[in-house]
């Protein structure tokens, strides 16, 4: 039933709020003082002496398509793991080809050398 | 109050929040179309998504809520992260959403929104499909068919993400 | 609702094509693995062992027709219309592949993850024309789609390929989602994604008609922006401008066949009880699609615009059978876009001759003058441009009789005339090219080099002999589609 899940939206909802205050008061109560030495990412410390936002090695990319396409994977394992019980081969047949597919997709990426960080 | 006392009010708090979540993905995806930061655009996704898994969990669709939010907002967010933060010039600046088919893009979606609507007028409700089970029968039912109606089509889920992954490594490695 | 396995109803025999092609594309894979940068050897072979993967194919394909069996209670079916359609889409495999294997090295050295993505997007289309279930349909659709978005943006420097890419990638993804859309309101009111059940509920008069209706709207737009009908077709030009002319050249005709094929079978299997509400929109969206494409084709430059164009205009054609909505348009069609493999391919393989080396376009003027310099060149090119005006007695003459005499058996004579009007207006773009080749004068003299290899001839050679083969004797091809279809109740 759906309102069984009203205790997780009413969590959901305080915890946005209790963020929300945690943000806003001190905008609003907090001393400001502007100065260079305040706008530094680090008060004390090392200078930064690159931009934050530099662009990522596009190998991080196949990565999160690998971290994509096995989430999916693993979705589809939990109700299938429900009637592996009952239905035991002819459940397991299934999902060993299923399986077998995405690991074939694993072994060729990792033999073409995408999964090596390297140089 | 407790929870059998809550659910006497349950009618009008469920349209509540389904006013809620409706609203929220309104307005998110409206930032999601036309905020004028790439990067903000991606976070309206997320948060439409986000109300979309709300909406399944109203329609006691438990399993599709759970996957919309592991799979949506967990990896295809981290997905599309990635994919701004791989392209040079998109961290930078700003990228407007529009352009000179703005008005045309509005009118033929306003256009679209109202042939919608006239169906929701035309249909006579309730429309009902197929009966629901609740809860494990309900995924129990789904791992069944997977492997027995639907056994096609979940071995062709594999081949679509092989194809994906080939595809990936075509488009984006190093040379 | 308990769902009871039934081992008997588990035919494998109507995925055993598909599942040949998959393995092979895994033997692909595994020879591109084993390639090093001492030993490259492996990933030469990767071309024949797909080659060897589309004739295995065909073979099992050969061994398993003659034969009418659903898989699982009507996920997929196997019927002579599905193993018609496979031989198309193994037909454009096979050319595509032998077309690829000069041209793909200069663009992209990933010459392995190529052919093993051309071996799953063949088996994407072949399972459309097997689908009997809406879910069967999208996820093969969205199969071979991936694919090709993926395709057509192999030639990562270019930024033409790369424009192709993205532009197919979003009008694609955007199409996506208008079919799934459709698909899933033409659940909520029908009850059931199977085709049979939705003809049963229809038939019964127990749809929902407002959401069916809905729902078949929208799935005709998707279907609409795959096989580039009007409205829907923007895309078209560009995307086969900017990708390598061997993929044009192979989702030219895939796409076009698995997209036609799955079109016609929803309509005709699943929805034939609507036939009244989509048959007159088809016959309109067939109007403007025949004449936007041949008078858009009238004007191009560049070679393989014009022939996206004239691809448009055939889309119009065939979709002149469908809106006919007789059981023999399905024939035709199947028929129409066999003898539409061998002509597209081969004009598409003449325009990747005379391109200059990096460049992935020719412009009209290259075929200037071209019956002087290249005498069997033009002459193949001329060939393939009377087939596809449908000139007698060439393959494609009798492609087009039959769709419009399906649009006729259906009552849609006036289509029927529209669409041998609009034939007579594409002839002037195609022999315009042959009078180029035959009565002007080359335009660049420097420029006539043709870029040809073993493969390409090959590949030439079987377009050619199609296009005159299956235009001289058409009988056997016309018996081999003749009522192909497994319809509701049939």
């Amino acid at each position: 039933m759906a309102i069984d899940y009203l205790p997780l939206l009413i969590l959901v909802i305080t915890a946005m709020i209790f963020a929300a205050i945690a943000i806003i008061t001190p905008t609003i109560f907090g001393p400001k003082r502007d100065n260079t030495q305040k706008k530094q990412p680090y008060e004390s410390g090392m200078i930064p002496f690159h931009d934050a936002r530099r662009r990522f090695s596009v190998k991080y990319f196949l990565v999160a398509m690998l971290f994509l396409l096995f989430d999916i994977e693993v979705i589809f394992l939990y109700p299938w793991a429900v009637v592996l019980r009952d239905l035991r081969w002819l459940a397991m047949a299934p999902m060993v080809f299923f399986l077998a597919v995405l690991i074939v997709g694993l072994l060729y990426e990792w033999k073409k050398g995408a999964l090596d960080w390297g140089e | 109050m407790s929870l059998p006392e809550m659910s006497a009010l349950f009618p009008t708090l469920q349209e509540v929040i389904f006013v809620l979540f409706a609203l929220l993905i309104a307005v998110t995806s409206l930032i999601a179309a036309m905020a004028p930061n790439l990067f903000h655009n991606a976070l309206g996704l997320v948060a439409t998504l986000f109300g979309i898994a709300g909406i399944y969990f109203m329609l006691e669709a438990e399993f599709v809520g759970v996957s919309q939010i592991l799979v949506y907002i967990g990896a295809i967010a981290t997905l599309i992260t990635f994919a701004i933060m791989l392209t040079r010039g998109m961290m930078f600046g700003r990228t407007s959403a529009m352009n000179r088919q703005g008005l045309a893009g509005a009118i033929i979606s306003g256009l679209f929104f109202v042939v919608l609507l006239g169906i929701v007028f035309q249909v006579p409700w309730p429309n009902v499909v197929a009966d629901i089970t609740d809860g494990e029968a309900l995924i129990a039912n789904l791992g069944a068919l997977f492997v027995s109606t639907y056994l096609l089509p979940f071995e062709l889920l594999a081949l679509l993400l092989l194809v994906a992954l080939t595809g990936a490594l075509l488009l984006a490695r190093d040379r | 609702m308990e769902t009871t396995l039934d081992l008997s109803t588990l035919n494998l025999a109507v995925v055993l094509p598909e599942l040949t092609l998959i393995v092979f594309a895994i033997l692909v894979m595994a020879a591109d693995v084993f390639a090093t940068p001492k030993n490259p050897a492996p990933r030469q072979w990767t071309p024949w062992i797909a080659l060897a993967g589309v004739v295995a194919a065909a073979i099992v394909n050969l061994s398993v027709s003659g034969r009418e069996v659903t898989l699982f209670q009507g996920a997929a079916i196997l019927d002579k219309f599905a193993v018609g359609l496979n031989y198309i889409i193994l037909l454009a495999t096979g050319l595509g592949i032998l077309l690829s294997v000069k041209y793909i090295p200069r663009i992209n050295k990933q010459v392995g993850e190529y052919y093993a993505l051309t071996l799953l997007t063949a088996t994407g289309m072949m399972m459309m024309g097997a689908a009997l279930d809406l879910i069967t349909l999208f996820l093969a659709l969205e199969i071979f789609s991936l694919a090709l978005y993926i395709l057509s943006g192999l030639n990562r420097t270019s930024p033409r390929s790369t424009e192709a890419a993205i532009k197919y990638f979003l009008l694609g993804a955007f199409s996506s989602a208008f079919f799934a859309y459709g698909g899933a309101l033409i659940y909520a009111g029908t009850g059931t994604t199977q085709y049979y059940g939705i003809a049963q509920v229809t038939a019964a008069g127990l749809a929902n008609t407002p959401l069916l209706y809905a729902g078949i709207a929208l799935l005709v737009a998707g279907f609409g922006f795959k096989v580039s009908l009007v409205p829907f077709h923007s895309w078209t030009p560009d995307v086969y401008q900017g990708a390598p002319t061997p993929v044009t050249a192979f989702m030219s005709v895939g796409t076009k066949a698995a997209a036609f094929a799955a079109f016609f079978r929803v309509m005709l299997v699943a929805l034939p009880f609507s036939y009244g509400a989509w048959s007159m929109p088809l016959a309109l969206l067939a109007v403007i699609t025949m004449a936007v494409g041949n008078f858009a084709a009238l004007q191009q430059r560049s070679l393989k615009r014009m022939l996206a164009y004239s691809s448009i205009a055939h889309a119009g054609y065939i979709l002149t059978a469908l809106a006919g909505g007789a059981a023999e348009g399905a024939d035709a069609a199947l028929f129409y876009l066999f003898t539409y493999a061998f002509m597209n391919i081969g004009a598409f393989a003449v325009v990747m001759a005379l391109e200059e080396m990096g460049a992935e376009d020719a412009m009209q003027d290259r075929a200037k003058g071209l019956g002087k310099t290249h005498p069997i060149m033009a002459f193949l090119m001329a060939i393939f441009m009377f087939g596809l005006s449908g000139m007698p007695p060439l393959a494609g003459f009798y492609g087009k009789v039959l769709l419009f005499e399906a649009a006729v058996a259906g009552g849609m004579i006036w289509l029927a005339i529209a669409a041998v009007a609009f034939t007579a207006v594409g002839a002037v773009y195609y022999l315009r090219v042959i009078a180029n080749m035959y009565f002007a004068d080359p335009v660049d003299e420097s420029a006539d080099e043709v870029n040809r290899s073993l493969p390409l001839d090959v590949g030439l050679a079987i377009a050619v002999a199609g296009t005159i083969l299956v235009g001289v004797f058409p009988g056997f091809w016309m018996n081999a589609f003749q009522q192909s279809m497994a319809l509701f109740g049939g």
